[in-house]
């Protein structure tokens, strides 16, 4: 009796491994994926770049479009406080305040041998 | 008495030390002045500024930003006539390489106008700068200016120092003596400390298509500007504002518009029209 199931046993035990081994040689293991075709290979990857370079010009586009608007609001705001500014200015002089006061100069008289240290020329 | 010379920003520099140690500061003020233009100048293609240009928006570096807070702040103050996003004009005008290629080749169009006062957003907790779309950027009206402050600190720390970037002049620890040129001679200006700039169309000028055509863009007609104004030289706390301050009374138009305008804002200035009339403004009046 015990021979008998140890049989049975052996002979499920056989065809599994039979099994296994038509499964294993069937996916054929001993081929890698550099033997995919060349030209599947660079297809999938240009595929793929262009799907990127597709969605970077779209995001590109995006932001140009939100430059665009908040140069357009910055423009009106610039262009209303210049306005404010102009018309301040014109009611007083004090309009200077935004500049550094003006460092102290004079003009001088240099003996007729001596040269300034440098001379200014447009720039 | 030490002095340093070298060519940068497409011109001669100079430093000068009032003393007779500290000579070791100069070649490191020098390596400022280079880092400083190969990072703003719009002639190197390798610089933070033609990235940004190049690229409409991205992430620069510190003095970038500080530069362009301080170039906008600027165009605030003086009501969009100094702008830094007149790069396109200057090109249309012909000024499109350094200024001794211009000035050695032919430049075959007449000046084109090109869209000026473009938005330019600067991102300062993030370091992002953006511009607005058709628009780029040029420093060349503030850039020197700034170099000339910041190298100027740097030689200070050796003594008194005199900085004098192609005519733009920053001083320290003066008296330092100044010579002008007028209408019909020149004057020399005595100055402790601050800046001296002058900005004119009788050196930076070429022939475009026939025309004259020259550096000094007024944004609002996107060309090279006109008025009876030959050069403007103006007299500031810094060099940045010096310089502004001598472009802006520039584009006021003509020589009495801009005579009444320093006298408003206190600008010590000298105007030179093209007649050769001189007038001095401000303290120097």
């Amino acid at each position: 009796m015990t021979n008998h199931i140890a049989r049975l046993y052996a002979a499920a035990g056989a065809i599994l491994a039979l099994f296994l081994a038509w499964a294993g040689i069937a996916a054929h293991p001993w081929q890698s994926d550099q033997t995919t075709p060349v030209a599947t290979r660079v297809d999938s990857q240009t595929r793929a770049l262009a799907a990127y370079e597709k969605r970077l010009k779209k995001d590109a586009r995006l932001v140009r479009k939100v430059v665009r608007r908040r140069a357009a609001e910055a423009r009106a705001a610039r262009q209303a406080a210049t306005a404010a500014a102009a018309a301040a200015a014109a009611q007083s002089a004090t309009a200077s305040s935004s500049w550094s006061p003006a460092p102290s100069v004079r003009v001088v008289t240099l003996p007729p041998a001596a040269a300034p240290a440098a001379s200014t020329k447009t720039s | 008495m030490l002095r340093h010379a070298f060519q940068c920003m497409g011109t001669e520099v100079e430093l000068v030390l009032r003393a007779d140690t500290g000579a070791e500061v100069l070649p490191r003020a020098e390596m400022e002045f280079r880092r400083l233009d190969a990072l703003l100048s719009r002639f190197r293609s390798d610089s933070e500024l033609s990235a940004l240009n190049h690229l409409g928006s991205c992430r620069v570096g510190p003095e970038l930003i500080e530069i362009l807070q301080a170039a906008l702040e600027a165009r605030e103050r003086t009501g969009g006539r100094f702008d830094p996003t007149i790069h396109d004009a200057l090109v249309g005008a012909g000024y499109d390489r350094t200024f001794e290629l211009v000035a050695a080749g032919v430049v075959a169009h007449s000046p084109m106008s090109a869209s000026c006062g473009g938005e330019v957003f600067v991102d300062d907790d993030n370091s992002m700068v953006e511009i607005e779309p058709g628009y780029r950027l040029d420093l060349g009206g503030i850039a020197k200016g700034y170099a000339a402050d910041r190298v100027l600190a740097l030689l200070a720390v050796a003594g008194p120092a005199l900085v004098d970037a192609g005519g733009d002049i920053a001083v320290t620890g003066g008296p330092w003596t100044i010579g002008v040129e007028t209408g019909d001679g020149s004057v020399v200006l005595e100055l402790d400390e601050g800046s001296v700039a002058t900005s004119g169309r009788d050196r930076r000028r070429w022939s475009a298509g026939g025309e004259d055509a020259h550096h000094l863009i007024d944004p609002t007609t996107g060309r090279p500007a006109e008025g009876d104004l030959l050069r403007v030289t103006a007299v500031a706390a810094t060099g940045m504002e010096a310089e502004v301050l001598a472009t802006a009374l520039f584009l006021a138009g003509d020589v009495d518009d801009a005579a009444a305008e320093a006298d408003v804002l206190g600008v010590p200035a000298i105007l030179v029209a093209e007649d050769g009339r001189t007038v001095l403004t401000g303290a120097l009046a």
